[in-house]
């Protein structure tokens, strides 16, 4: 038995050492991922804060009307457009959804009328229909801004007024789906299209009918590609980890540990997939097809790209079977929401039903030649 | 010579049909320790399906085959560790050194060895940390039959081993097989050159349409048929062109 094990670790440590020797091996396990990583994640990054794009056209020549462009300059909330100065290129803008709302002060605005002793006028947020809500919300935003002003510059109670305070519970962000969503993107295009793309051109070259004449088994063969896999593939997750925690602030509460752990599971349990297909192919136009039928699916299916809290309540609960799903749902809830394995229950029978079909087949119609 | 009468390889009435038309037709042979035994024919006459059966890959249909009294279609897997097998055309994988291969190799059969000394039997030692896609068509031969030696293996199947080598590697090709019987090896070999036959087979079955024709030695094949009265055209050349080719580009193989 010591023997056998001895086999599957040659043809194991062989094959790692041919895989850094692979220029397009190594673009396919370590970049095209991070390709789709800084396109998704870029997407979504900073849509935690909400902000309005905003020209402010100023038409008053009071100190008061400049401190107060100032000072929404500085607001978090707005992102001013400074290119547009009048209301030809404000209106232009907005037309085409780049603005969001104009903020026009009047001439008058922040001058000091005649017989008082404070500044007064009226802001005006302009906007289009496509900016409803944005000029709704900016109005408030305004509003209380002008508000914070009138209590200093008038001395009068405010018996009654809210305030907000930020919870200290973590909360999902959409890049934590898209995250995970992308690791599963990365298991799914390494497990199935790894075997499938390589096993009719070993099969081509008579490499597996050579292997064939020695007392090499299929289980042997197998082991050595699977642990090879789940090596390669987590060292392409963990590049993903480093770049998503330094570019795109990932928080990782969970135990790495048992994060490895269960993304190795995922990673063998979709490259039975693979080697189903690949093993039993005799060429890659018999492959090919076949790998992107199954692989197509649960790309939209499964919540790699798309999350799947957007589809419809029976297409999640139906979807929550395929072999994907679980793998994505539980990287997530390990990495973001720090579960332990042993809460992971309902994803990992999920898996073990699958593992255990999935290599059934990958046995039964495996082919040398 | 290193025959001995010892029987290493016994086929029985082997059988194998492909939707009704029978491909290798009841046939039965012997082959003796540290011969060299070569099957001829023209395609289509079975010789491959023959050997693919007797190395576990096809499955027989009919009649039995043992080597050194294991019985094939029921033993296949300590078969397969009795014997070498060189397919028609070497393939290994890229990227990979040949050390690397011999070790992979040496672990399909569950053995450790020093790759190093191998690759040195088939001057191939200062090739060792190469890739197999460096190779000439002459070395990978070379290299693929070390590769199916590296467990000593009692029978060695040779596929039309020097199909497409020119005249140097064949002739370096005929000394490491006539070098592997010297090891006590029986081996198996079908090629289409006659001369190739003449020159290292010490017993051919000539096969046609599934059944063996004849099986002898080449000189008794030869003796036999100029019994029968056959002429050829005689030559007085003590030379043909090529003795002129080698004569004249030398017997040092080109890598």
């Amino acid at each position: 038995m010591e023997k056998k094990f001895y086999t599957v670790w040659v043809f194991f440590i062989v094959n790692i050492r041919r895989l850094f020797r692979d220029r397009l091996a190594l673009f396919f396990t370590f970049l095209f991922p991070l390709i789709f990583l800084f396109v998704f994640g870029g997407l979504n990054s900073g849509s935690k804060t909400v902000a309005f794009n905003v020209a402010i056209i100023s038409e008053s020549k009071t100190q008061f009307a400049k401190q107060f462009v100032s000072q929404l300059d500085k607001q978090k909330t707005l992102k001013v457009d400074k290119t547009v100065t009048t209301f030809a290129d404000a209106n232009e803008k907005m037309s085409r959804g780049t603005l969001d709302a104009t903020i026009e002060l009047p001439a008058q605005f922040g001058a000091v009328q005649p017989g008082h002793t404070y500044p007064s006028g009226q802001a005006i947020v302009h906007y289009t229909q496509n900016g409803a809500s944005a000029a709704l919300t900016l109005t408030t935003v305004l509003q209380a801004e002008l508000q914070a002003i009138n209590t200093k510059l008038v001395k009068s109670p405010a018996p009654l007024s809210v305030v907000s305070v930020q919870n200290n519970e973590r909360s999902l962000s959409q890049f934590d789906y898209t995250f995970t969503g992308l690791l599963g993107f990365a298991i799914l295009g390494a497990g199935v299209f790894g075997p499938v793309n390589i096993f009719p051109e070993l099969k081509k070259m008579g490499i597996l009918r050579r292997l064939h004449t020695t007392p090499l088994r299929v289980w042997q063969y197998f082991l050595s590609v699977m642990f090879g896999n789940a090596v390669s593939g987590l060292m392409s997750i963990a590049v993903m980890f480093i770049v998503a925690i330094a570019v795109f602030h990932l928080k990782v509460v969970g135990n790495y540990f048992e994060l490895a752990l269960f993304l190795a599971l995922g990673i063998i349990l979709i490259l039975g997939i693979g080697l189903a297909i690949g093993g039993w192919a005799n060429n890659e136009r018999q492959a090919a097809p076949l790998a992107n039928i199954v692989v197509f699916p649960l790309i939209f299916l499964s919540g790699t790209f798309f999350p799947r809290y957007i589809m419809p309540h029976w297409l999640q609960t139906v979807t929550t079977y395929l072999p994907l799903t679980p793998v994505i749902d539980g990287a997530r809830l390990i990495a973001t929401e720090g579960q332990n394995l042993t809460q992971l229950g309902p994803q990992l029978a999920v898996m073990g039903v699958w593992l255990v079909i999935v290599y059934a087949i990958a046995f039964r119609v495996f082919r040398w030649e | 010579m290193t025959t001995s009468d010892k029987i290493i390889l016994k086929v029985e009435n082997l059988q194998k049909s492909y939707g009704g038309k029978k491909a290798v037709d009841g046939i039965s042979f012997e082959v003796k320790k540290g011969e060299i035994f070569g099957i001829l024919g023209p395609n289509g006459a079975g010789k491959t399906t023959t050997l693919e059966m007797i190395e576990t890959l096809r499955e027989i249909d009919g009649g039995t085959a043992t080597i050194d009294g294991v019985d094939v279609a029921s033993n296949p897997y300590a078969i397969r560790g009795m014997i070498g097998v060189q397919p028609q055309t070497p393939g290994f994988q890229d990227k990979t050194k040949l050390t690397e291969l011999i070790q992979m190799f040496a672990a399909a059969y569950g053995e450790r060895v020093n790759p190093k000394k191998f690759l040195d039997e088939v001057n191939l030692g200062d090739k060792a940390d190469s890739y197999v896609e460096s190779l000439s068509g002459g070395q990978k031969q070379r290299f693929s039959i070390v590769a199916a030696l590296v467990h000593s293996p009692k029978v060695f199947f040779l596929d039309e081993p020097t199909t497409g080598l020119d005249p140097q590697a064949r002739r370096n090709l005929w000394d490491l097989i006539e070098e592997v019987r010297g090891r006590g090896i029986s081996v198996i070999m079908t090629t289409h050159y006659m001369d190739e036959a003449e020159v290292l087979c010490n017993r051919v079955a000539i096969m046609d349409k599934g059944k063996i024709v004849k099986l002898d030695t080449p000189q008794n094949l030869i003796k036999d048929l100029l019994h029968r009265g056959f002429k050829k055209e005689q030559r007085v050349e003590q030379a043909n062109l090529e003795d002129v080719f080698i004569d004249l580009t030398g017997k040092a193989l080109r890598d």
